[in-house]
C-alpha cells in the first residue's frame, strides 16, 4: 500500500471546499449570532470574530470548528463583576435566544449553540467563547482576553479565571505557520484532526494537536515524504507528551501552558494511542486506513488512478510484441 | 488518469526505431506517478542488450535491465518500470494480439508489480509517425485520447 498516496486521499476527501453548502450555513448562522451579540451588547462588546479552523486554515469537513470570540469590555457587566457573572449572563441571553431552535449547552470556556438538523439533514454548532479585556478600553491597544473556565479542563479548575490569552494571536501563529508550510504542517494537523474524529468524543482539542504539531516540527527534524512528516509527529507525541516538563505554550499568552489542558490520565491516554497506532501501522499499512480513514461522503473511486503492488517493479524477463 | 513524456523522449525513440528498419525495435519505459496516482510522467527509456526481431515481432530480455532501474530509483522522484515501448514499421500503432498477451503477461507477473502498465506503440512509414499510448486498466486496454 503507498501509505503516500492514501494520506492524500484522505486530506482531499476532507477538504472544506467539498462541503461548500455546509460551510456557508455555517458562516450564515455565525453572522446571525455575531449580530444578536452586537445588537444584545452594543458597546459593551468589541466585533466578536471566528476562531476556529476555518480561519486558521486546518479545518477539514466533516467537523467545523466556528468559535466565535466575543470581547467584551471590562465594565461591560458593572465595575465589580466577576468573569462568571460575564459567562452567565451571556449564556442566559444565547438560551433565552436560542432555546427553541438549539441545544444550548455551558461548556469549557464556551457556550455551545448546537442548531436543530435543518431539512437538508445538516446540524450547524457554534461555539461562543466570551471573553472580558484586561482593563477597560485596552482590548484595541493589546487583543488580550481573561476568559472563564466553567467546567474542569484538564489540570484547570472549574471556576478559574486564570486563562488570559490573545485569541488574535493564537490564530495568527498558527495561521502564519500553517500556511508558511503547507505541505507539511497544514496536512498534518488535517490528518490529526481526522485521527481524532474517529475516536469521538476525545479531550484533545483541535487547538491542542495544532500548537503540538508545531512543536513537533520545531523540535525535531521533521522531513521526508508525508508520512514520515506524520510518523515522526507521531512519535513526538508518544514520546513527549507524558514528560512532566513536557509544556505547551499558548502563542496567546506565554504564561498558559495548554498541556495543563489534559489531565495526567488523559495524557497517558494520548500517549498510548500514539504508541498502539504507530505499532498497527508498523505491523502492517493497511492499518492506516482505519486511524486515517477517508471522508466516505467523498470518497474516490481507484479509477482513474495508477496502481503498484508495493515493491519495485520489474520487467518480466522475456517479452513477445508482435 | 493522464501521461507526459517529453518531445525529445519521444523523437529519441523513433529515431532508435527507424535505425533497426524494417525490424521492429523497442523497449522498458521508466517513469513516475504523480502523489495522487492520477498522473504518469515518463521520463526515460532502456533499451535491451540482447533482443530478437523481425518486421512483425519484437523480444526483448531483460540483460542489464535491472541494474539501470536500481539507479533511476535512487532518483527523486524515484523512477521505476512503468510499461513497454515497441514499433511497428510500415504500420499503425494498433496492438497486435501479441502485444495484448505481452501485457497481459506483465499484470500476473509478481516481480513487475504494475497494475496499470502503458504501452507505447510507434507506428511509422517514410512520410509519417503515429503514436499509440495505452494503458491497461481492470482487464481492458485503453488508448489515450
Amino acid at each position: 500500500m503507498d501509505k503516500n498516496s492514501h494520506l492524500e486521499t484522505v486530506i482531499r476527501t476532507h477538504q472544506i471546499t467539498k462541503e461548500k453548502e455546509l460551510l456557508n450555513k455555517h458562516i450564515q448562522k455565525k453572522n446571525e449570532v455575531k449580530n444578536a451579540l452586537e445588537d444584545e451588547y452594543g458597546s459593551n462588546v468589541y466585533a466578536p470574530f471566528n476562531s476556529g479552523s476555518y480561519e486558521k486554515n486546518t479545518a477539514i469537513n466533516t467537523k467545523f470548528d466556528f468559535d466565535l470570540v466575543s470581547p467584551f469590555r471590562r465594565n461591560a457587566f458593572g465595575s465589580g463583576g466577576t468573569l462568571k457573572e460575564m459567562y452567565e449572563a451571556v449564556y442566559d441571553f444565547l438560551f433565552h435566544k436560542y432555546k427553541n431552535v438549539a441545544e444550548v449547552r455551558k461548556q469549557k470556556v464556551s457556550i455551545g449553540l448546537e442548531f436543530y438538523t435543518d431539512s437538508d439533514g445538516d446540524k450547524i454548532k457554534i461555539d461562543v467563547v466570551p471573553g472580558r479585556e484586561l482593563n477597560q478600553d485596552q482590548y484595541k491597544d493589546d487583543e488580550n482576553l481573561n476568559l472563564f473556565v466553567y467546567y474542569k479542563y484538564g489540570n484547570i479548575d472549574a471556576g478559574s479565571e486564570r486563562i488570559k490569552t490573545n485569541v488574535q494571536s493564537q490564530i495568527n501563529n498558527i495561521k502564519e505557520r500553517a500556511n508558511k508550510e503547507k505541505d507539511s504542517i497544514r496536512k498534518i494537523i488535517r490528518l490529526l484532526k481526522v485521527w481524532k474524529n474517529t475516536k469521538g468524543n476525545y479531550p484533545t482539542k483541535s487547538f491542542f494537536l495544532e500548537l503540538i504539531t508545531i512543536k513537533a516540527f520545531d523540535k525535531g527534524n521533521i522531513t521526508g515524504n508525508l508520512w514520515d512528516k506524520l510518523k515522526a509527529v507521531l512519535e513526538y507525541i508518544r514520546d513527549n507528551i507524558t514528560n512532566s516538563d513536557f509544556t505547551l505554550k499558548d502563542p496567546g499568552n506565554s504564561s498558559n501552558d495548554l498541556a495543563d489542558t489534559l489531565t495526567d490520565s488523559e495524557k497517558d491516554q494520548l500517549a498510548n494511542d500514539m504508541k498502539n497506532m504507530l505499532d498497527r501501522i508498523k505491523e502492517n499499512d493497511e492499518n492506516l486506513k482505519t486511524y486515517f480513514p477517508e471522508n466516505p461522503k467523498f470518497k474516490e473511486e481507484d479509477k482513474n488512478r495508477y496502481k503498484t503492488n508495493g515493491s519495485i517493479p520489474m520487467p518480466p524477463p522475456k517479452l513477445n510484441f508482435g | 488518469m493522464s501521461l507526459e513524456a517529453h518531445e525529445e523522449l519521444l523523437n529519441g525513440l523513433v529515431e532508435k526505431g527507424k535505425s533497426h528498419y524494417p525490424n521492429e525495435f523497442g523497449g522498458i519505459l521508466v517513469g513516475y506517478y504523480s502523489q495522487d496516482n492520477t498522473y504518469l510522467h515518463i521520463t526515460d527509456t532502456i533499451l535491451p542488450k540482447t533482443f530478437k526481431a523481425s518486421k512483425f515481432s519484437f523480444e526483448r530480455s531483460t540483460k542489464g535491465i535491472e541494474r539501470k532501474l536500481g539507479i533511476y530509483y535512487k532518483e527523486i522522484p524515484k523512477q521505476f518500470y512503468v510499461g513497454e515501448w515497441h514499433t511497428h514499421p510500415d504500420n499503425s500503432p494498433i496492438p497486435s494480439l501479441t502485444d495484448i498477451s505481452a501485457l497481459n503477461a506483465i499484470i500476473n507477473n509478481q516481480d513487475a508489480c504494475l497494475a496499470n502498465p502503458v504501452l507505447l506503440i510507434i507506428g511509422y512509414s517514410k512520410r509519417k509517425v503515429d503514436f499509440g499510448f495505452y494503458v491497461w486498466f481492470e482487464n481492458k486496454l485503453y488508448r489515450y485520447e
